[in-house]
């Protein structure tokens, strides 16, 4: 067992390394994010009064889209490179390799929020820094990249690639997506924990189901 | 057996007092409905057995299934919208159980584009299967959505909720049959799209051979 979380420690340093030694994903991620934030200014007017319940909604899309640019790219190097094969021979388990995936993508979700949140507060003058909220985010994130880890390494085998994934991934996250903005609502609404506990109870029940299916599934998506 | 459907929903089941004709709809609504759900669960249950036993078979009967589920949650996306006009006064309204029935048929879209996409029959079944099995999470979320979310979708099997029908005993009858007919029409439906899908694949087989022995041919000589 300690080996296997040597070996998990290992692949997520190896896809952190690799993301931080070009950091291709990161920047186009976090420009995407944050031109998205300005394009949502034009496109809704958005007036003072309904801004501060939207908010968490209009964050939530500008992560997600910027997110599945990220996924896209999560299994890109092992493919052009042909690496993949070499990690299934050197790794004991499959499952690790693709819980590092999944872990990966879930600290670059985290950085991407990071970042994107006090952005968002500057710009628009509305404070964000709120436990529950910001509480409500990491568990999206983490079932967003469950779900989305386990579908990037199909999609990215097919002809479509790029073009498949959002297609696929969107009405899967339907419970995710609801749940982020209903529960974000009620925070910045001020509702009391109650009103919005079931929210945040779906996200990690949809966590922890898309996590136990992949483990369970990855072996078919990597054989031949 | 449809054509008896047809036949009480015309004649047997009586007329609903304030919505007329239009509540006639209903009992193909719920029919279409129940078995674009059923065909879903189907897919679902048999990608399971895909996986563990990896018979190509299975995998026809999956997409046979999901093709056929696709089809009844549009049909029963329109035959709901032409029970929504009169009744609700607008074709569509941005309700929690239209808008993940919906969602729940771009799902399955999805897959039938994730097919198409593969190129290698067995992991075109694989990654079908897999896709089957993580879609399904949809399903049982547009069921609930009615009952769960504040919506103005009715329901009908729960005791004493805020928009359940109130239905006379031939209306029952009339559904319970209804929902039987579409049940029996699912199986057939399924026999018979799932042996077109096996003989399509056996041609294609078959086709790639010969081309194979033409090539083959032209080469010795």
């Amino acid at each position: 067992m300690k080996k296997w979380f040597a070996t998990l420690k290992t692949l997520i340093w190896k896809d952190l390394l690799q993301e931080w030694r070009s950091k291709d994903m990161l920047t186009a991620m976090l420009a995407f994010a944050i031109l998205t934030i300005f394009i949502f200014n034009y496109a809704m007017e958005l007036d003072p009064r309904t801004r501060a319940s939207l908010a968490p909604g209009i964050l939530w899309v500008v992560i997600t889209f910027s997110g599945v640019l990220g996924l896209n790219r999560s299994f890109v190097a092992e493919q052009e490179q042909g690496s993949f094969d070499a990690l299934v021979m050197a790794v004991p388990g499959l499952g690790s390799i693709w819980l590092a995936k999944q872990i990966t993508n879930f600290l670059i979700m985290l950085l991407l929020i990071l970042i994107v949140l006090p952005i968002y507060s500057l710009l628009y003058n509305q404070n964000l820094f709120n436990p529950a909220l910001i509480a409500t985010f990491i568990l999206g994130a983490w079932a967003f990249s469950a779900a989305g880890t386990l579908l990037a390494s199909m999609s990215s085998q097919s002809r479509m690639r790029d073009l498949l994934l959002p297609v696929m991934l969107f009405p899967i996250l339907m419970p995710v997506n609801m749940a982020v903005v209903k529960a974000g609502e009620g925070i910045m609404n001020g509702l009391a924990f109650a009103s919005y506990q079931n929210w945040l109870l779906i996200l990690l029940v949809y966590g922890i189901i898309m996590t136990t299916i992949s483990l369970m599934v990855f072996d078919y998506v990597i054989l031949e | 057996m449809l054509l008896l459907a047809f036949a009480m929903v015309l004649f047997y089941a009586p007329m609903e007092q304030t919505m007329g004709w239009v509540q006639k709809v209903f009992y193909f609504h719920v029919g279409a409905g129940w078995l674009g759900m059923l065909a879903f669960a189907v897919a679902m249950v048999v990608s399971i057995i895909y996986l563990r036993k990896g018979d190509l078979k299975m995998d026809a009967i999956a997409a046979s299934a999901a093709e056929i589920g696709l089809l009844f949650s549009i049909i029963t996306t329109f035959s709901g919208m032409i029970w929504a006009r009169p009744s609700w006064n607008t074709w569509w309204t941005w309700d929690p159980r239209l808008t993940t029935m919906v969602i729940m048929a771009f799902t399955y879209v999805a897959y039938f584009l994730l097919r198409n996409g593969m190129d290698n029959p067995v992991k075109r079944a694989r990654f079908g299967s897999i896709y089957l099995i993580v879609g399904f999470i949809t399903v049982p979320i547009t069921f609930f959505s009615a009952r769960m979310l504040r919506s103005i979708h009715p329901t009908i099997f729960n005791a004493g909720g805020g928009a359940s029908m109130v239905m006379t005993s031939p209306m029952y009858q009339t559904m319970g049959f209804s929902i039987f007919a579409f049940t029996i029409l699912f199986v057939f439906l399924l026999l018979f799209r799932s042996q077109l899908r096996l003989e399509e694949q056996k041609l294609k087989e078959a086709e790639a051979l010969e081309n194979e022995m033409e090539f083959g041919e032209v080469n010795n000589g």
